[in-house]
């Protein structure tokens, strides 16, 4: 097929520099026909296929078996030819993705836009030692490149180059935009990163210090990757114990619902003596059992580790995600805990990252830490926010966590917002530091946002009547697309102002000295 | 980015929309704020009488049929709601005005419900101009800023398109000078 118009012309397919995947993504990728069929006649069709099968009798089966083999089919050819016309490349600055069978589509992804890469392995590429490798630019929905299926070896290889590249760093004699020989399994390049890239290291741990008393990374002296020319060195931080997922997840509201409503559809079967119901409450029943599975599906020996290239996360039973947030890339963080977690003083940490929210994904990749320890928690809020420009870190944060009204110099609502917000007025309450910004909020559902000032991208201040009323006023931090938003509510009018407009001049201080994009290079 | 750190301008009045002085939240001391065109106003009526018109003929040609009390209190209700918007309007029109610092852009809106947005420059993504037939017809345009955060709400409605286009390529121009990543 040639190009059409306007598209640069397909390299020829003896051009080293462009690879394809590996054959075996057709295989893999063709397979999702297949269920994706089964579940539709599976919970749609279902009941209308039965009258059809009882009115055709035994023929029938065949025609729908033939049917699906028939769809499943296309489905493989369609995954052939869309491999056949896939093709990537990556040079210094940018991958380069061409793809589409009909409408070609010719996509570059900037690496120095690069918010993360992850490495995501579904339980088929598992079993067959494949990878695919995603890359989140932040460019909105559907901005992402991902490159699917890799050999998992290969993968990795590539990552490790595409954070080295988007670190600033070169490689070494070649010239501009030379693209790569094909899969660099062990690239050459890497022998010069390895020494450069462990220089901030040592900055991390510096920055490790200001968290005083926390167990600092270098006292955490886990399992390390053996220092292979390949991949930058990492330190393990922590890991979730599976039982602290499982148990966690019985003590969630989901789980609560799920036992509310076997309870009440054993009891409405014991009254009425009318099985049939059991049929009726199966969907919703198998849905929440579904979401419980899931929090323990992602929970389970979930790691958290730092290298060089910024945060690594590990993740997932069945299907395994590791994640590689470069440093800078943290928009904001939210810790928090429901009323059933508050026994064991557990906490979920969550993130904003720019590349990754609005890809219709659930929230498997903005999780920092599904269920921490204060401590853990502590360590997960340090690896989002290294700094929190505050002498003793650990009573700023635990006043965040569980304190109240001016806990921990925290600024809390006035007295006046009780008619507004009579339950969770005590525990409204914002902090500056000089370098973040801490919201607090929630009396039984605990919350606290922390933002660093470089990552605020626009502020707002609301009111109501009622609020005018009563002098108050609500202070919002517009971060990226993702779960944090966080909201002030019910501040005194002034105070809010007067945070509005020293919160636009720290953001501006703050910016000229953030990390820079290249996060290897210097300003 | 060595610019002077804040304008100072004290001395400059808030518009007479709003009481000055630093102890309001919604009129930060020293900004001077630019109002939206009155024309917007027009605009805005007519666009609320396009669906609120229908809508209130409706029950008055059902009260002129039946003459039933219950529908001539409908009619009433409804009617006291087209006044009260046509009064509203304009009042918050006049309420709408932005304000161009040296490093963000203010924007500020709502009688009742007022909010006030920061938008710094740096932080622009892309800046949009639109405008609707109506709105042409009345020469105004709407200015609106996008940052990487869904969240901000920062739109500028009834500006008229000379305008529209001087604050497009000076947001652009300023945008760039300050770029910064996310």
């Amino acid at each position: 097929m040639s190009a059409a118009p306007g598209l640069e012309p397909d390299p020829p397919a003896s051009d080293p520099s462009w690879r394809r995947m590996h054959p075996a993504t057709p295989a893999i990728k063709g397979w999702k026909v297949l269920v994706g069929v089964l579940t539709v006649l599976g919970f749609q069709v279902a009941d209308d296929l039965r009258p059809l099968l009882e009115d055709l009798g035994g023929r029938a089966v065949l025609v729908v078996l033939g049917g699906v083999a028939l769809i499943t089919l296309v489905g493989f050819l369609y995954s052939l030819v869309a491999w056949r016309m896939t093709r990537f490349a990556v040079t210094d600055d940018a991958v380069h993705l061409h793809s589409g069978i009909l409408f070609r589509q010719q996509r570059q992804a900037r690496l120095d836009r690069l918010q993360a890469v992850d490495i995501v392995q579904p339980l088929l590429a598992r079993l067959t030692g494949l990878a695919e490798l995603r890359l989140d630019v932040a460019g909105g929905s559907g901005s992402n490149v991902s490159l699917a299926f890799l050999r998992e070896a290969d993968a990795q290889a590539l990552r490790t180059e595409l954070l080295a590249l988007a670190a600033g760093l070169r490689r070494p004699g070649s010239a501009p935009a030379a693209p790569v020989a094909a899969a660099p399994a062990v690239a050459p390049a890497d022998d010069a990163s390895a020494p450069v890239s462990t220089a901030p290291a040592e900055g991390e741990r510096a920055g490790a210090e200001a968290y005083g008393p926390f167990p600092a990374p270098a006292a955490a002296t886990g399992p390390t990757v053996p220092s292979a020319f390949e991949d930058a060195p990492e330190r393990f931080l922590y890991e979730v114990p599976p039982m602290r997922v499982v148990v966690s997840t019985l003590r969630s509201t989901a789980f609560a619902v799920v036992v509310v409503g076997l309870v009440a559809l054993g009891v409405a079967i014991v009254q009425t003596g009318d099985l049939e119901m059991v049929f009726f409450a199966l969907p919703a029943l198998l849905g929440s059992a579904g979401v419980l599975w899931n929090r323990v599906n992602r929970g389970v020996g979930f790691r958290g580790a730092i290298s060089p290239d910024g945060i690594r996360l590990r993740h997932g039973l069945t299907e395994t995600r590791s994640q590689t947030v470069p440093p800078g890339r943290i928009q904001a963080v939210r810790l928090s805990q429901g009323p059933w977690w508050r026994g064991p003083d557990w906490w979920s940490v969550e993130i904003n990252v720019a590349g990754y929210a609005g890809e219709g994904q659930d929230q498997a990749e903005t999780v920092l830490h599904p269920v921490a320890t204060r401590e853990e928690a502590l360590l997960a809020l340090w690896l989002a926010v290294p700094d929190l420009g505050v002498e003793d870190a650990r009573a700023l944060v635990d006043a965040g966590l569980t304190g109240v009204d001016d806990d921990g110099g925290f600024v809390p609502s006035p007295r006046s917002a009780r008619w507004v917000d009579p339950v969770g007025r005590r525990r409204r309450g914002v902090r500056v530091t000089p370098t973040a910004l801490l919201v607090r909020s929630g009396r039984f559902w605990r919350r606290l946002d922390v933002v660093p000032h470089e990552r605020t991208q626009s502020l707002g201040l609301e009111q109501g009547p009622l609020q005018r009323r009563l002098g108050l006023a609500s202070f919002v931090v517009h971060s990226t697309q993702g779960k944090v938003q966080p909201q002030a509510d019910h501040l005194d009018g002034r105070t809010a102002a007067a945070l509005l407009d020293e919160q636009a001049a720290r953001a501006r201080t703050a910016r000229t000295t953030a990390v820079p994009e290249q996060w290897m290079r210097g300003r | 980015m060595t610019e002077p750190t804040v304008p100072a301008a004290p001395t400059v009045p808030a518009t007479p929309t709003v009481a000055a002085g630093p102890s309001e939240p919604f009129a930060p001391a020293g900004v001077v704020w630019t109002p939206v065109s009155p024309r917007l106003t027009r605009v805005r009526r007519l666009l609320t009488a396009l669906w609120l018109g229908p809508l209130t003929l409706v029950p008055v040609v059902v009260a002129l049929l039946t003459s039933s009390p219950v529908a001539w209190a409908f009619v009433a209700a409804l009617l006291a709601l087209d006044v009260w918007l046509w009064l509203l309007i304009p009042r918050q029109v006049r309420a709408m005005g932005y304000a161009e610092r040296d490093d963000d852009l203010l924007i500020r809106r709502g009688v009742m419900f007022r909010s006030l947005v920061v938008v710094p420059y740096g932080r622009m993504q892309y800046v949009d101009v639109t405008a609707g037939p109506v709105a042409r017809a009345s020469g105004i345009a709407e200015v609106q800023l996008h940052t990487a955060s869904p969240a901000t709400s920062a739109s500028i409605s009834g500006l008229p398109p000379e305008e529209a286009a001087r604050l497009r390529d000076r947001l652009a121009s300023r945008g760039e000078a300050r770029l910064a990543g996310l």
